[in-house]
């Protein structure tokens, strides 16, 4: 007797699956590589990393160009998906942790990536927007945790304040904190609260505050 | 009748002639590279648009330099050469918002005039060790003057706090930090330069009298 055979749908939507799954593949095998040396991976080496053929990579990406892009807005959008706000609501301390803790786990997993992003931003338009989107992202996140104290100061101190912190809290200061001060994670974190709580303004009496 | 010899040129004074139109040529390269690498910033120029900016053959860069990473090396090292001969230290004695505001607009100048060739620096070091080396020294000197400038403050914390506050000082004013707040939040020279010095104070405790 033969097997029962599947309907045509199903046969569809299995094919695209691992079509998606093998898509997913070759971006992960992308930044895995980027982590290791932070250069734009050859085809053929995110080929052999991913286990696919490099024409399964051109099957489902134009070039090198377009499979770049693509990595860097499933990377942006995995990040964006770790970094859920919490303790908005929390006093001046508990704020501080939480937004100083979340940003830097985020530039301890995507500092290499980011940096390969900024170092091609010069060659492809795309890339400067995706920048300025993050920064954008950055920014608005700083002015959601320290609402309290931002909003008790006048426009042009609360747009310096922004600057400021936006600055101190990069991903390139993450990053020297860590490889050229040779500070452990926890010590560059307290180094981040104690700068921002410097930064701040004292939070308004019913503002959240400690 | 024999024509009188025309006095033979010394060999000594020929060699030196050779050598100072052979240090002209270097010299005009290293200037191309540099203005090049500005202009063209983050992109590293080629040997033959260095050659065209020069007016010299790609020949001549390679008898001088053995190779393009040789030549950013004495590029870079020019550079830094000039930043530190501009370097001025007026204002280390002043009061603390004196001397602030003295950091302040002698590293927001060396930003000003230096970002677009820190940028090519910082994008073309690659693997080169040579270059990375220069972009620590860089970064130290920038931490030693702030060291210099702020003593007054400085000098009060202990050892660890110090060497943190060192930490967020040089990330606060770094080359790129400045390029960001005049190019993506679009201050004016003098905005940023007043964001600095209101940050820095803030950051910094007491100053220590001084006696």
């Amino acid at each position: 007797m033969n097997a029962p055979v599947a309907p045509k749908s199903a046969r569809v939507d299995g094919r695209r699956q691992r079509s998606e799954r093998t898509r997913q593949a070759i971006m992960d095998a992308y930044i895995a590589l980027l982590r290791e040396r932070p250069q734009i991976p050859t085809a053929a080496q995110i080929a052999v990393r991913a286990g696919v053929s490099t024409r399964s990579i051109f099957e489902r990406f134009d070039d090198l160009q377009t499979l770049s892009l693509a990595t860097v807005d499933y990377a942006f959008a995995i990040g964006e998906s770790q970094v859920v706000a919490r303790n908005v609501d929390g006093d001046r301390q508990t704020r501080l942790r939480s937004h100083v803790e979340t940003r830097a786990r985020t530039c301890e997993q995507w500092l290499p990536l980011w940096r390969v992003v900024v170092n091609n931003a010069s060659r492809l338009d795309e890339l400067d927007v995706r920048i300025r989107i993050v920064r954008e992202v950055v920014s608005r996140r700083i002015e959601l945790m320290y609402a309290p104290e931002l909003g008790s100061v006048d426009a042009d101190k609360r747009r310096d304040l922004l600057v400021a912190l936006e600055i101190l809290t990069d991903f390139e200061s993450w990053g020297r904190m860590r490889e050229v001060n040779g500070l452990s994670f926890e010590e560059a974190c307290r180094v981040w609260v104690d700068t921002i709580d410097r930064l701040l303004p004292a939070t308004p009496r019913d503002g959240h505050g400690s | 009748m024999a024509v009188p010899l025309q006095p033979a040129t010394p060999t000594v004074a020929r060699t030196d002639g050779r050598r100072l139109r052979s240090e002209r040529t270097r010299q005009a390269i290293i200037e191309a590279y540099l203005a090049l690498a500005e202009e063209r910033s983050p992109h590293a120029p080629t040997a033959a648009e260095i050659a065209g900016r020069a007016g010299c053959s790609v020949r001549s860069i390679f008898e001088r330099f053995s190779d393009i990473l040789a030549l950013q090396v004495a590029a870079t090292d020019h550079a830094m050469n000039e930043i530190v001969a501009l370097a001025q230290t007026h204002g280390r004695d002043g009061d603390r918002l004196t001397r602030i505001t003295a950091q302040v607009g002698m590293r927001a100048r060396t930003c000003e005039r230096w970002l677009r060739l820190w940028r090519s620096l910082i994008v073309n070091q690659g693997q080169s060790d040579e270059l990375k080396q220069r972009v620590l020294q860089s970064r130290q000197r920038a931490v030693a003057r702030l060291d210099m400038m702020l003593v007054p403050e400085l000098s009060t914390l202990d050892d660890r706090e110090h060497r943190q506050l060192l930490i967020v000082l040089e990330a606060l004013t770094d080359v790129e930090s400045w390029g960001r707040m005049r190019e993506f939040f679009g201050l004016s020279f003098d905005e940023a330069c007043e964001l600095w010095v209101q940050a820095i104070d803030r950051l910094l405790p007491s100053s220590r009298p001084i006696l």
